[in-house]
């Protein structure tokens, strides 16, 4: 990968960065202290509405309905409408960035549910569309096709609806992991956000004619609380609160440096940055506001505390748009969304601990080793393909030395730098009094923390990142 | 968080029992709107009972009611009630009606006025109904002649 470098104009703002005295704990804000109650509150509470869905169902229901033609289908129609509807409104409510899950149960926790779940709610919408059309055409003695008629062209909303099914199903396709693969990471995140319409499309068909609505007035408001609530929970976090933060700190782009083959460092300058809450360890995502990436924000971590004016993001070029940063010009105006992230020095349960990266996985580790708390003694271990690959190794040095701890460095190739029980109990004889912290590829993650588990770990003093490539 | 799933199974349990518990009366999904002939309130009843005893209309089988059987249609379930002076078929309204949805509710509602007065005149059973709300028509007639025959009338 070529690498355009730019300099800036008068002075080097990369080096007021690195000149700082590390030891001492960087001025500003940290990102605030999970809450694991609260967390557990909120989970607490979609689990009752889960519950109340499933009964309200059922208590709309009576033996005479059940017993008349059709009457099955359309139970169960109703049924799988209002769990598949309020499925829905959960995956949307675990991508919505809500601070209390966010800061527990981490954004890729809180992601891979929402691609686990993602299967239910699509698959019960199909079902309770067939199973109404079914049931209806069976209490009107007319063909599924007559009645699909009457239904979508007689009933209140209902034609909406099924065209937000309809995004719905696009939305679930093209997230098949088959299909994502092929399709450009904007174009599926672009199609993601029809969901939101899909939604506020098939809403109004709910109350005019969902049968634990229509006569029940307390559960037609509870329901809109809960949606709107939802809404505003997703412009807030999602779209207000990143706006305020970016108009905020006005990064500017101050500086590209190469910091090794194919990973630049970009320098932002902005305002206030003593008041963004950000702990080390954590990643924001980014936008540069410049002619063909505006419209793209990408996750890249923080390779340093903040040390106002200035805030750093370290990247390998791998993609297109971490390529595309090595040509970015000073200047270009940065906005920001975050900080994510559970890899922070409020996971640990221990007073010591062992960082381990991989490759680009040390800007983690980095920014993690500035903010650990005194005592922890750091045992860091990093690995790289090669020397040169070994990027802000002096910064990690330089950290680990004045931390009192030690640094180990595994270069070549995986033969060459084993990382086993005996290499791993050799550089650190404590290892099962220590949490550990993994940051790397998706691989080299994995095969850490068994490896660290298998030596009597527990999994609450593991915390681990993995890079998607 | 290893208790997660946990959690959330517990707040479903919760709620769906919350749900239930508050819930004790079986959900009557609609009653039509007072004044549309069907569903008297029960002090409309009484007064009809003072009125009549005010005419003064004599006799001990003068003024009788009787409940039609609950008839389930395609859209719904419904019971029709039936005054009688005499011979004379002087009110008939529907007490219970349950539909499924927005749509049937309207129609029932439109229907269920121009039934009575079908009735009302035809002074029987034997009505044309009322187009497009056929189903609706046919439960109507079905239970009122049940509730007719209870009182031994044609």
């Amino acid at each position: 990968m070529l690498m355009a470098m730019t300099a800036g104009p008068d002075r080097k703002p990369g080096s007021i960065l690195a000149a700082r005295p590390p030891t001492r704990r960087a001025p500003g804000r940290r990102s605030p202290v999970p809450r694991p109650a609260y967390a557990g509150a909120v989970l607490l509470v979609a689990g009752a509405g889960l519950g109340a869905v499933c009964a309200l169902t059922i208590t709309a229901e009576t033996a005479g309905q059940i017993t008349a033609p059709g009457g099955l289908a359309t139970f169960a129609g109703n049924a799988t409408g209002m769990v598949g509807t309020y499925l829905a409104l959960m995956m949307v409510l675990l991508v919505s960035r809500i601070p209390v899950t966010e800061r527990v149960l981490g954004q890729d926790g809180l992601l891979r549910w929402h691609r686990r779940l993602a299967p239910w709610p699509i698959s019960l919408l199909v079902a309770h569309a067939v199973l109404i059309d079914i049931g209806y055409a069976q209490a009107a003695r007319s063909g599924p096709w007559h009645e699909a008629d009457m239904l979508l062209f007689h009933y209140p909303d209902v034609l909406i609806a099924t065209i937000g099914l309809a995004l719905i199903c696009v939305v679930g396709v093209i997230s098949i992991r088959a299909i994502r693969r092929r399709v450009r990471r904007e174009v599926w995140w672009t199609v993601h956000l029809w969901l939101y319409l899909a939604l506020a499309l098939s809403f109004a068909h709910v109350l005019a004619l969902g049968q634990s609505f229509v006569g029940h007035p307390l559960v037609q408001v509870v329901w809109s609380v809960a949606w709107a609530g939802t809404a505003g929970l997703v412009l807030v976090y999602r779209f207000g609160l990143p706006v305020l933060r970016s108009v905020r700190h006005r990064l500017r782009v101050a500086e590209v440096r190469p910091e090794g083959p194919g990973v630049v460092s970009v320098i932002c300058r902005g305002e206030h940055l003593d008041r963004l809450p950000i702990s080390g360890g954590q990643f924001l995502f980014w936008r540069f506001l410049t002619r063909g990436m505006w419209w793209q924000a990408h996750p890249y971590t923080v390779s340093a505390l903040p040390a106002p004016p200035y805030l750093r993001l370290t990247v390998k070029g791998v993609g297109d748009h971490s390529a595309a940063l090595a040509r970015l010009k000073p200047g270009t105006l940065v906005a920001i969304e975050g900080p994510y992230g559970v890899f922070t020095r409020h996971a640990q349960r221990r007073p010591r601990v062992l960082l381990m990266a991989a490759g680009i996985g040390v800007t983690s580790v980095r920014a993690l080793l500035e903010d650990l708390p005194r005592g922890a003694k750091p045992v860091v271990v990093l690995r790289a393909a090669q020397r040169d690959d070994l990027v802000l190794e002096p910064e990690v040095a330089d950290l680990v030395k004045r931390r009192g701890g030690q640094l180990h460095e595994l270069t070549g190739s995986r033969e060459q730098a084993v990382i086993d029980q005996y290499s791993l109990r050799r550089l650190v004889p404590d290892l099962s009094d220590r949490d550990v912290y993994v940051c790397g590829p998706e691989g080299f993650v994995t095969e850490i923390v068994e490896l660290v588990r298998w030596l009597g770990v527990p999994d609450e003093a593991i915390h681990h990142e993995a890079y998607a490539l | 968080m290893k208790r997660a799933p946990l959690l959330v199974l517990a707040g479903t349990v919760a709620g769906f029992t919350g749900v239930l518990i508050f819930h004790t009366r079986p959900a009557t999904l609609m009653q039509p709107a007072a004044g549309t002939g069907a569903n008297p309130s029960r002090s409309a009843t009484a007064t009809a009972t003072a009125t009549a005893g005010n005419r003064g209309v004599a006799g001990p089988r003068a003024l009788r009611r009787a409940m039609g059987a609950s008839e389930q249609f395609g859209y719904g379930v419904l019971d029709v009630k039936v005054t009688v002076h005499g011979t004379r078929i002087t009110n008939v309204s529907v007490p219970t009606l349950e539909v499924a949805e927005y749509t049937s509710q309207q129609i029932c509602e439109q229907a269920i006025p121009l039934l009575r007065t079908e009735v009302l005149t035809a002074q029987s059973a034997r009505i044309d109904g009322v187009s497009g709300a056929t189903y609706t028509s046919e439960a109507y007639a079905a239970s009122l002649q049940a509730a007719l025959d209870a009182l031994r009338m044609k």
